[in-house]
């Protein structure tokens, strides 16, 4: 375009500020001010005074006007001859003579088109304002870039949509603030159309549509038992209360093959195959609308055709026994089938294929129908129960004509949830943000696995409702959603807390256990990672191997994990890999959760957001690990009903002993982990211990080393921190001398089984005393009760004094 | 200009978007009484009753032949008084739609007019 300046004094330039000043009240008043004119003309010459022509003739002027305002100032026809015919009326008559970029960001705010990326993608005037120039000199630049969108969009006119994202685009850094708002460039361009497939779909519902008229149904039967067991949807839709459907091209095609079958002369059946959420029940509203469309091409055998749903619970609920149940069908579709504009849609058509509650298998009745084919059938059924139904009655399926939906894309999807969020918004009260329908898609296919897309994006966004912020659903409403419905983490930590949580990972482990400050380091790092969504969303938040021998704090990391940062120490799925020894123990871990609620998959998908310890993995059967390579590789794992079960928002931690001498070895000759881990490590692998190609599934392995003795006078603190915590409902707390301590810590100490015998020994020596002290009475409310050593050697039969002092064991070097 | 832009549109688009207008009125009228339709199964039984064949004896037949003939000739009289007060509303509505496109061209002119009435001093009726 070479001629990029507004002409001001053009004749649509003209009338565009003339349709602007008319708008509201004044446009409003004309047609009423005409009517008055010609009435009091009227009435002046029923009078007999003929001043009354002048005000009937007057009257023509706001009649005039009013038409005129209607029928082309409110939308005046763009054309691609100049810049001034191409820029939309609403924001050309608003511009000044020589507008520059902020002028042009004002009025953008002030349009309907401009105030629709205001409020669907943050696109504020304020935040243009602060983007455009006021150098009436740098217009071109926006205008320019505004003509580039219009093209690459196809559209006719440049609208305050468009003039928008020329703004943002033509300011030099704008890619930062798209970052800051969480949208892209594409992003952009599809709210442009988003603005303009809006605009098409109510200009769609605002024309009349022609639907038959009345005498449509006369020469077809009566339908009373159809009208009681039946909901009508072309009747819902002729009153304008149908389901809104949306032309996606998968379901486009869908609705074709249906004409097509119909229209054609044979089997008059169609099965819907496709699974839950891919838009079935819409594709048979889609169907509907169009045989009620008078303007549609079809063929006569189907033009105005009504499709009634049948009502599986209303069916079973009039007829007590299977006989009544059987012959009331065969009446309702007789009915249908003489009354020859029916076409009957038995929606998840299982219910009269199978037997169940809420169900029944009426095959018998209704296979001869399909198989005769006179009757117009829809079924509509979930793969997985087709393939049920037709391995146990392969006749059905030779009789039905078969039409597959698949999911929809990613485009498609976002297009139905543009569509749908209207009726959503008018229902719930609210108004959707793009980012929203973004994170709808992104989270609804990583955490809805019960329904398919765009069904599970469309359910995510309508939970989000309930979280909208001021009547707005965001990004952060659907994240909440997510979040509360689930029970996981899935936006980026902002609360001050939170982040706090996360930097201080490390102190908040360690005061539940001690030491063991790699592995505390990198599982804290990897969930400082999540949180500040910087991880590979495809896998699990962190897959660790811990190494050692028992009793050094394996277990009590996860548990501290679990309990710090997963919200309570039953945020825990622990499966003992031990009780997994045999191959054929791989179909326990997969087990489906309605037969047995303790397999991994069932528990995971109860609890996605937790810890999962895979306790004593050496154990476990070669084909065991062979299925948890995928889980610990890409986060998934399949049931036995080939269910994705996602571990994407979980920690793996496997444990093992296998090597434990090994590692006290290197310790008592005097190495630091850090040193032998990789030579331990390879052992492990020569030993045939571990596969490599195991190990390399880990993020991290790390080898926990046997505690020393001063470790466990703090092991023995933790112990007693949590038998006070235990006392303090009672108003009594014990204090342990530290050379009772010290003798505690003798007496627990045992290289072989680690800190494990501490908890035996202070259960012996302390609670037990505790006990005695309190049952005697001499322990009154706000007591303390501090045990002696010789209490202590007491217990153990030994004396005291004897016992104590320093440790015998040198602590090994790095300790 | 503005005058000029008011009356190039009012002489041009404007008019025909309201032949559109009435054209579209037409079809409406004709979609709502079913006018084609109606002609298409003037002579069908009516809401498919005693429609379909029937097997038995011939004086089962018969009565069947009767009753659907009965049917026939109910269908095609309500047909008929709808075809009737259709085609005569849609008569007075193309009356009225090519009235309208009549006087369109000529309301640019009812304030010119209106002062030469009043001014002849001519009054249609008086009280």
């Amino acid at each position: 375009m070479d001629d990029l300046v507004v002409n001001y004094h053009s004749q649509r330039a003209a009338e565009a500020r003339f349709g602007v000043q008319l708008r509201g009240f004044m446009a409003a008043s004309l047609p009423w001010t005409a009517l008055l004119g010609a009435l009091l003309g009227v009435g002046l010459l029923v009078l007999g005074v003929s001043i009354g022509w002048v005000l009937v003739g007057l009257a023509g002027i706001p009649l005039m006007l009013h038409a005129y305002y209607r029928h082309h100032l409110i939308t005046l026809p763009p054309s691609t001859n100049s810049l001034t015919d191409m820029i939309a009326g609403d924001v050309l008559g608003r511009l000044p003579r020589k507008p520059s970029p902020a002028d042009i960001a004002k009025v953008v705010g002030e349009v309907p088109s401009g105030q629709f990326m205001a409020v669907r993608f943050g696109l504020t005037s304020g935040l243009l304002l602060s983007m455009a120039s006021v150098d009436a000199g740098t217009a071109a630049a926006v205008w320019q870039q505004a003509d580039n969108i219009r093209e690459k969009c196809k559209l006719d006119q440049i609208s305050g949509a468009v003039l928008a994202v020329a703004i943002v685009r033509s300011f030099p850094d704008y890619q930062a603030v798209l970052a800051q708002i969480h949208i892209d460039d594409e992003d952009l361009d599809r709210g442009i159309l988003w603005q303009q497939q809006l605009m098409t779909l109510l200009e769609k519902y605002s024309k009349p549509r022609r639907t038959g008229g009345i005498a449509r149904d006369w020469s077809f039967g009566y339908i009373p038992l159809l009208t009681r067991f039946g909901q009508n949807i072309s009747e819902q839709i002729s009153r304008g209360t149908g389901v809104l459907t949306v032309d996606v091209a998968s379901h486009l095609e869908a609705v074709m093959q249906l004409v097509e079958t119909f229209g054609s002369g044979g089997r008059q059946n169609v099965a819907l195959i496709g699974k839950e959420g891919v838009g079935k029940t819409t594709i048979i509203h889609a169907f509907a609308a169009r045989l009620l469309d008078a303007d549609e091409i079809l063929p006569d055998s189907l033009r105005f055709r009504q499709v009634f749903l049948l009502d599986a619970a209303a069916l079973i609920a009039a007829a007590p026994g299977r006989g009544e149940l059987e012959g009331l069908v065969t009446r309702v579709l007789g009915e249908a089938h003489r009354a020859k504009n029916i076409i009957i849609c038995l929606d998840n058509a299982q219910l009269f294929f199978e037997e169940g509650v809420g169900s029944v298998d009426l095959a018998n009745v209704l296979q001869p129908i399909l198989d005769a084919g006179s009757l117009r059938i829809i079924l509509s059924m979930d793969e997985q129960r087709f393939l049920q139904i037709s391995q146990r009655n392969p006749g059905l399926v030779n009789v039905l004509n078969r039409v597959n939906v698949a999911p929809a894309s990613e485009t498609e999807t976002k297009t139905v949830m543009q569509e749908q969020l209207i009726l959503m918004e008018v229902q719930r009260h609210v108004t959707y943000m793009y980012q929203a329908i973004k994170e709808a898609y992104r989270l609804g296919e990583r955490y809805v696995h019960d329904l398919e897309m765009p069904g599970r994006a469309l359910k995510l966004l309508e939970s989000a409702a309930s979280y909208s912020e001021s009547g707005l659903v965001t990004m952060n409403s659907v994240q909440q959603a997510i979040e509360k419905t689930l029970d996981v983490k899935v936006s980026v930590a902002s609360s001050t807390e939170d982040r706090e949580k996360l930097l201080n990972m490390e102190e908040l482990i360690h005061q539940r256990m001690v030491n063991q400050t790699r592995a505390v380091s990198v599982v804290s790092d990897a969930l400082r990672r999540a949180r500040a969504g910087v991880r590979n969303e495809n896998r699990p938040i962190g897959t660790f191997l811990f190494l050692g021998p028992t009793g050094v704090g394996k277990t009590e990391l996860s548990k501290a994990l679990a309990d710090v940062y997963f919200g309570g120490e039953e945020r825990i799925i622990r499966i003992d890999l031990n009780e997994f020894v045999r191959a054929e123990d791989v179909s326990r871990l997969i087990r489906d959760g309605a037969q047995d609620p303790t397999s991994l998959t069932a528990q995971v998908m109860k609890q996605p957001f937790s810890v999962v310890l895979l306790d004593e993995i050496e154990k476990a059967a070669p084909e065991v690990l062979a299925t948890l390579l995928q889980l610990l590789d890409e986060g998934i794992l399949r049931d036995e009903k080939n269910r994705e079960v996602s571990f994407r928002d979980a920690i793996v931690i496997a444990t093992s002993n296998a090597g434990a001498d090994r590692i006290r070895e290197y310790i008592e000759r005097g190495m630091e982990v850090a040193k032998f881990e990789d030579a331990f490590i390879d052992e492990l692998i020569s030993s045939n211990q571990f596969r490599p190609e195991f190990l390399n599934r880990f993020d991290e392995i790390v080898v926990f080393r046997p505690f020393t003795k001063p470790e466990l006078v703090q092991v023995c603190d933790l112990i007693l921190a949590s038998v006070n915590k235990t006392l303090a409902v009672q108003k009594v707390s014990v204090e342990v001398e530290p050379a009772a301590k010290q003798l505690l810590v003798e007496q627990g100490y045992d290289p072989r089984l680690g800190a494990r015998p501490m908890r035996r020994v202070v259960q012996k020596a302390v609670e037990n005393t505790v006990a005695k002290q309190m049952l005697s009475g001499s322990v009154a409310s706000g007591d303390t009760i501090t045990i002696t050593e010789a209490q202590v050697a007491q217990v153990f039969g030994i004396e005291a004094g004897h016992m104590g002092g320093d440790s015998p064991v040198t602590p090994p070097p790095g300790v | 200009m503005f005058i000029v832009g008011l009356l190039s549109w009012w002489y041009g688009a404007g008019w025909a978007r309201q032949a559109r207008a009435v054209r579209d009125r037409l079809a409406g009228l004709y979609d709502y009484f079913s006018i084609d339709l109606l002609l298409k199964t003037l002579f069908s039984p009516f809401r498919q009753i005693s429609a379909g064949s029937v097997r038995g004896s011939i004086d089962v037949q018969v009565r069947a032949w009767l009753d659907q003939l009965i049917s026939r000739v109910i269908g095609m009289i309500v047909r008929s008084i709808v075809m009737v007060i259709g085609c005569v509303t849609l008569f007075f509505a193309a009356i009225v739609g090519i009235v309208s496109l009549c006087v369109w061209p000529l309301v640019p002119l009812t304030p010119v007019l209106g002062i030469v009435f009043a001014l002849s001093g001519w009054v249609p009726w008086t009280i």
